[in-house]
């Protein structure tokens, strides 16, 4: 694999690792993360811990002083949504190195609660990180117990290119291309939208009526007005990209669905091809922090777009084959009725 | 702020019966109000009546405009000074166009601003206009000389004199005035008196406006207003529109207040083009509504490098106009 390395990081070593603690019980645990976050510390990382409230005790008692170089975030809240964690942790990575430091993330993610599309959404996500973090320098150590589905941690030593036995770092012979791993999570084909879905050709290029009929469909559920202008413009900027790029028929379907956490689901079908190594909006764009222009929000319809319409839904699914393209976006919906939604 | 009691008007809407306030914050604003409002009612067989000292070929907005390849003082140009006066003349000739030195329209003979003989010039003339055949009137003076002046009385004279013009326009069929007023002539507390003295705000024409997308010129700030929604298929015209008011390395403030919705390519194009400006400028985005704030906030500002958060609330143009 090429390790890119880029001007302004030249302080730091180019050598991103990404690696998966596997453990049956706490002393395994301790027994591999108490080094990874004390060599952080002392080689003065950025060393963050995301766990939660129970382990962080564990840990702040395990390190002592050490304790204090160490930040500790909460993981229900540090891991809340596939696109931005990425996002947000990659931004981290980027300044760190640009302050000529590392950073450091001891990941502990939330499984158990996460229903199976989102599930898959952040194994994706353990997948695309290491395209991502490539030249960043950064160590992210990600323990999963013994204790979870076995698919779960069949599928982490597929995400991770090394795993931690003791301080050891042996390589997972199991360990996938990462675009190939993130083509292997839209390998099931999407189940049918239902019968009484709400569907509409769209025929004119004009989106107007289109956001119309979104909105007043989105508001008829229980999605918060702020959900509202983020579908619109995430239908918005699929659409406009099928009427660009795809053929027609361009059909939308509309329904909510119980199923896996409630969500509003917007589907956008045309009869169109990608063209073989498109881009499905999973690496985020870099902000233009060395002032050479970096990758902006000026490629509109590019890779930002749907990379931002990921940002924007709670899922987006893309199937793109040989028998036309499906771009389905999903919304979470509150489980009980909003008490106040945003805005005036 | 709202102010329901007011009717905003783009000025080629103002309609006989309106009783127009236009406070400028400069000779382009005021030009590209008045300039358009006796133009088009002299190409319409309505009478304008305007009372100032300057000549008619200096009324503000008629200058005609530069052409590609013509300076100023070249014959070219000169041919086109000479054409507008010809016109004016004509118009003069007809009476059409009665331009009426102050001192004959609403001075004293001390030279003071005298509202009721005000009053008389704009019945007198309203009422031969219907004789002289025409369908309409149009009304306009700039009041700013009189708050400038050092009568110490010019405020409540003037604030006078507005309530008895608009008594004598509103219910007109066939009369229409647009008062106007230097913004920098007076306080606040003294525009938003004489202001509320009318029951119509008039503005420049939209530069754009399809019943989806309406694109407005601001000047203080410069920019654009920005009603309504925005995306692809209106994109080349809103970037047209933002390319004219970039020119001359000032900021560019747009004004949110009234967008409905903003695509994520319009807002690529924003950040396109902040980063095409000077190093020390900045694209502001003034007043953004909650959920377009949300969208942005998602995304990432600084994903959008050039632009920048301005004001919040509801634009200081909106009270004070």
């Amino acid at each position: 694999m090429i390790i890119v390395i880029r001007t302004g990081w030249a302080t730091v070593s180019a050598s991103f690792t990404h690696r998966v603690l596997p453990y049956d019980g706490v002393d395994e645990f301790l027994g591999g993360a108490l080094p990874f976050l004390r060599d952080g510390v002392d080689a003065g990382d950025r060393v963050v811990a995301v766990t939660g409230v129970g382990r962080e005790e564990l840990l702040r008692d395990a390190l002592g002083p050490a304790a204090a170089g160490v930040e500790f975030a909460d993981a229900a809240t540090w891991y809340a949504h596939p696109t931005r964690t990425l996002a947000d942790c990659l931004g981290d990575a980027d300044n760190t190195a640009w302050q000529g430091r590392r950073l450091r993330v001891l990941g502990d993610p939330v499984w158990a609660s996460r229903p199976p599309l989102e599930v898959i959404e952040w194994q994706r996500v353990e997948a695309i990180v290491n395209v991502a973090f490539q030249g960043t320098g950064a160590s992210l150590l990600c323990p999963y117990a013994a204790s979870l589905p076995a698919g779960v941690v069949a599928a982490a030593r597929r995400t991770h290119p090394e795993s931690l036995r003791g301080v050891r770092a042996v390589a997972n012979p199991g360990y996938m291309d990462p675009w190939a791993y993130s083509a292997l999570c839209d390998g099931e084909p999407l189940p049918p939208p239902p019968g009484d879905a709400d569907a509409l050709k769209i025929d004119r290029p004009d989106l107007y009526w289109l956001r119309a009929y979104v909105s007043d469909y989105a508001r008829q559920t229980r999605l918060p007005e702020e959900g509202v202008q983020r579908l619109l413009v995430a239908v918005t900027e699929v659409v406009t990209n099928a009427l660009r790029h795809g053929e027609p028929p361009i059909v939308l379907r509309l329904w909510t669905d119980a199923s896996g956490g409630p969500a509003l689901v917007c589907e956008v079908t045309d009869e169109g091809r990608w063209p073989s190594g498109a881009a499905y909006g999973l690496v985020p764009p870099r902000p233009a922090v060395d002032g050479t222009g970096g990758e902006t929000g000026a490629e509109g319809g590019g890779r930002f777009g749907l990379w931002a319409v990921r940002l924007l839904c709670s899922i987006v699914q893309i199937r793109a084959g040989d028998g036309g393209t499906t771009v389905r976006l999903r919304l979470a919906l509150p489980a009980v009725p909003a008490e106040s939604v945003n805005g005036v | 702020m709202e102010t329901p009691w007011f009717a905003k008007r783009p000025v080629s809407a103002v309609r006989p019966g309106d009783h127009a306030w236009l406070a400028y914050s400069g000779a382009a604003e005021r030009d590209a109000v008045i300039g358009p409002f006796v133009r088009e009612g002299l190409q319409t067989n309505e009478k304008v009546v305007y009372v100032t000292d300057l000549p008619p070929e200096s009324l503000p907005g008629l200058t005609p405009a530069p052409r590609p390849g013509v300076r100023a003082g070249d014959p070219a140009d000169a041919d086109s000074q000479a054409d507008l006066r010809a016109g004016l003349a004509a118009y003069t000739r007809t009476g059409q166009l009665r331009v009426i030195a102050r001192r004959d329209a609403c001075l004293d003979r001390d030279g003071g601003f005298e509202p009721a003989m005000m009053l008389d010039t704009l019945s007198r003339e309203v009422e031969a206009a219907f004789g002289q055949g025409f369908r309409a009137v149009r009304l306009t003076t700039d009041h700013s000389w009189v708050l400038n002046g050092p009568e110490a009385a010019g405020l409540p004279r003037m604030l006078g004199c507005e309530h008895r013009v608009g008594d004598a326009v509103s219910p007109s069929t066939m009369a229409m005035a647009i008062c106007q007023v230097d913004r920098r002539a007076c306080p606040r507390d003294q525009l938003v008196a004489l202001r509320d003295t009318h029951e119509v705000l008039v503005e420049v024409n939209p530069e754009f406006d399809d019943g989806i997308l309406k694109i407005v010129r601001t000047f203080e700030p410069n920019g654009l207003r920005v009603e309504g929604e925005l995306d692809a298929a209106r994109h080349a015209v809103f970037a047209e529109k933002l390319a004219q008011v970039s020119t001359a390395r000032r900021r560019v403030h747009l004004d949110f207040s009234r967008l409905g919705f903003i695509d994520l390519g319009g807002l690529g194009l924003l950040a396109q083009h902040a980063t095409r400006l000077h190093a020390d400028e900045a694209l502001v985005l003034d007043h953004l509504p909650p959920d377009v704030e949300n969208v942005i906030e998602m995304v990432g500002w600084h994903r959008l490098p050039g632009l920048t958060r301005g004001g919040d609330g509801l634009p200081e143009t909106e009270d004070v106009l």
